[in-house]
């Protein structure tokens, strides 16, 4: 009797559980043995490359085109005054740091909140969405002066609020389309179970947001050092990086305003990292993040 | 027939499209289905098929008529999880494996951790799934996601099984392989099905009858009771009677199909 045979017992033609055992395996393999250190040096090892012959390059068409040092210094003098201004470099940085990290963290809980609540209220949000879409488009760092008159040029607050605001429509935007763009089947399988509108929003809605969020988080990651570096650049409390860049300048120390601007990029490169490797493991499922 | 799983009385539905426009999906629909059929509706496509069978399952709701199913309203019986539904894709969600896919249904209802677990594993054991619990839907091929969906749809054990067109993406060869499993399956848990497809083979290997609908308006044309025996299998396919059967079907549905191009 057929109801007593296993249900699928692969015969000859069984192209399609071969298949899928294959993709298996795969995907195994590359999590065992020694290939992962070799497979990340094949990936690196050309950004790498153009990394060093870039800097190399630059070396060299300063020295041989002895370019004047207030028009763009050498790395190695560069080097030369990062150590000798550390001190004082990682002072302002962290100070910089934390103005950025306060005005993600207040950004980024803003913009989910809202998303949360309109996305709640599909017409609440149909109405914000153009008007946010519209406030993105606004360079907002242009008021910069304003928030500082508002929140006191030395309360690093303003710069968090600077920092907060870049923030908020990018990442209130990117939740909202990952809470609404739902696959339909997907939402009809929820309602075939009775789901609430909660059920759907944590077990639907929300992870099929986390992705879109982790897009928003890495472009928010990037601004909110340029945010408050930039609105540091309009006046404010002396222990911070911006200030630090715009008096060496000022003063015709171009290697030690260089030497600033590399402690921004390495701040900003390390941020986005950080949010990569949170990525990574937060979403294990995720198409950015499956073994190739 | 007082014990009917599912009847739909007088159903109609009617679309209403943007520029005012009418759409007749289901045009008077009446049908009855007794616990333990296997019962197929095929028709041309747009003819209200999958309407009917989302008019069953309560996620369309009826312009006119009553539907019943496992003796409640479709809205009271969607709300007692009274049936499980399969779609012609997998609809997995990507994020979670598969063991934890076949358990949505019963987080919902907020099972203990130990029925989830184990009755999930029950399930993945009945579609051949048993190792593969750990991995992510991407990571199985299409027939072995389209088993696991139908794992989740069985495991509230629900009375009544909806299938639109299941297997209608899958190659040629895997669609039979997935057809035995299907039969096996049915033939196990002794639910009632209602499958919607477009392959007059698959409805007539599978079922114990066949529904076949014309288009605009979405009408039954005709019943033809399936009288292959049961269990089937690969030998079925070689019975006289099951060409008979095809035949009977294939010319049903080409009256279905004439019966508005003429006129």
């Amino acid at each position: 009797m057929m109801g007593r045979e296993p249900i699928g017992a692969p015969p000859p033609g069984a192209a399609e559980d071969v298949t899928g055992v294959d993709s298996v395996a795969g995907v195994v393999d590359e999590t065992v043995g020694g290939g992962r250190g070799r497979r990340w040096l094949e990936e690196y090892l050309p950004a790498i490359i153009l990394f060093v012959v870039g800097l190399g390059g630059w070396e060299m068409i300063v020295r041989l085109l002895d370019i004047q040092a207030f028009l763009l210094p050498a790395p190695t003098v560069i080097g030369t005054a990062f150590v000798e201004n550390f001190d004082r470099l990682m002072h302002v940085g962290w100070f910089t740091t934390k103005e950025a990290l306060g005005g993600f963290v207040i950004g980024c809980g803003l913009g989910i909140g809202v998303a949360l609540a309109t996305a709640r209220w599909t017409a609440v949000s149909e109405t914000l969405m153009p008007f946010a879409v519209a406030a993105n488009s606004v360079p907002i760092i242009a008021f910069a002066p304003i928030l500082n008159n508002w929140f006191g040029v030395d309360n690093p607050l303003s710069k968090m609020v600077i920092v907060a605001v870049i923030i908020f429509f990018p990442m209130m935007i990117n939740t909202v389309r990952g809470l609404t763009l739902v696959d339909a089947a997907a939402l009809e399988l929820m309602r075939s179970y009775a789901a609430s509108e909660w059920q759907i929003l944590r077990h639907l809605r929300w992870p099929n947001a986390l992705p879109y969020m982790f897009n928003a988080f890495k472009v928010a990651a990037t601004l909110s050092m340029i945010g408050a570096v930039v609105s540091e650049y309009f006046g404010g409390n002396r222990s911070a990086l911006g200030i630090f860049i715009t008096q060496e300048a000022a003063q015709f120390r171009f290697a030690n305003a260089w030497a600033g601007i590399l402690v921004a990029c390495v701040v900003g490169v390390t941020f986005y990292v950080v949010i990569l490797l949170v990525e990574r493991v937060a979403l294990p499922w995720h198409v950015s993040v499956r073994e190739k | 027939m007082d014990e009917a799983i599912v009847a739909v009385k007088g159903v109609n539905k009617v679309f209403e499209g943007r520029g005012g426009q009418r759409t007749v999906a289901l045009q008077d629909i009446n049908l009855r289905i007794a616990p333990g059929e296997f019962v197929s509706i095929i028709g041309p496509s747009g003819c209200g098929k999958s309407t009917l069978l989302r008019v069953v399952g309560d996620l369309v709701e009826p312009t006119e008529g009553e539907v019943m199913v496992a003796g409640k309203s479709a809205r009271a019986a969607r709300l007692a999880q009274a049936y499980g539904i399969a779609f012609q894709a997998p609809v997995l969600y990507e994020w979670r494996t598969i063991l934890k896919n076949i358990q949505l249904p019963m987080e919902l209802r907020g099972f203990s951790k130990e029925e989830k677990e184990s009755r999930a594993r029950e399930m993945l054991a009945l579609v051949e799934l048993a190792d593969f619990g750990g991995h992510y839907p991407w990571q199985l091929s299409g027939g072995m996601q389209q088993r696991a969906a139908i794992a989740r749809a069985l495991a509230m054990r629900p009375s009544l099984l909806l299938m639109d067109e299941p297997f209608g993406a899958l190659d040629e060869m895997t669609r039979e392989r997935m057809n035995l499993a299907l039969q096996a399956i049915w033939q196990k848990t002794e639910t009632t099905v209602i499958f919607i497809t477009h392959s007059i083979a698959e409805a007539v290997f599978l079922s114990t009858r066949v529904v076949v609908m014309s288009a605009r308006p979405g009408q039954i044309m005709e019943e033809i009771g399936i009288d292959l025996p049961l269990p089937r299998d690969e030998r079925t396919h070689q019975l006289p009677r099951f060409f008979e059967l095809l035949n009977e079907v294939r010319s049903s549905l080409r009256r279905a199909e004439g019966v508005h191009d003429g006129a």
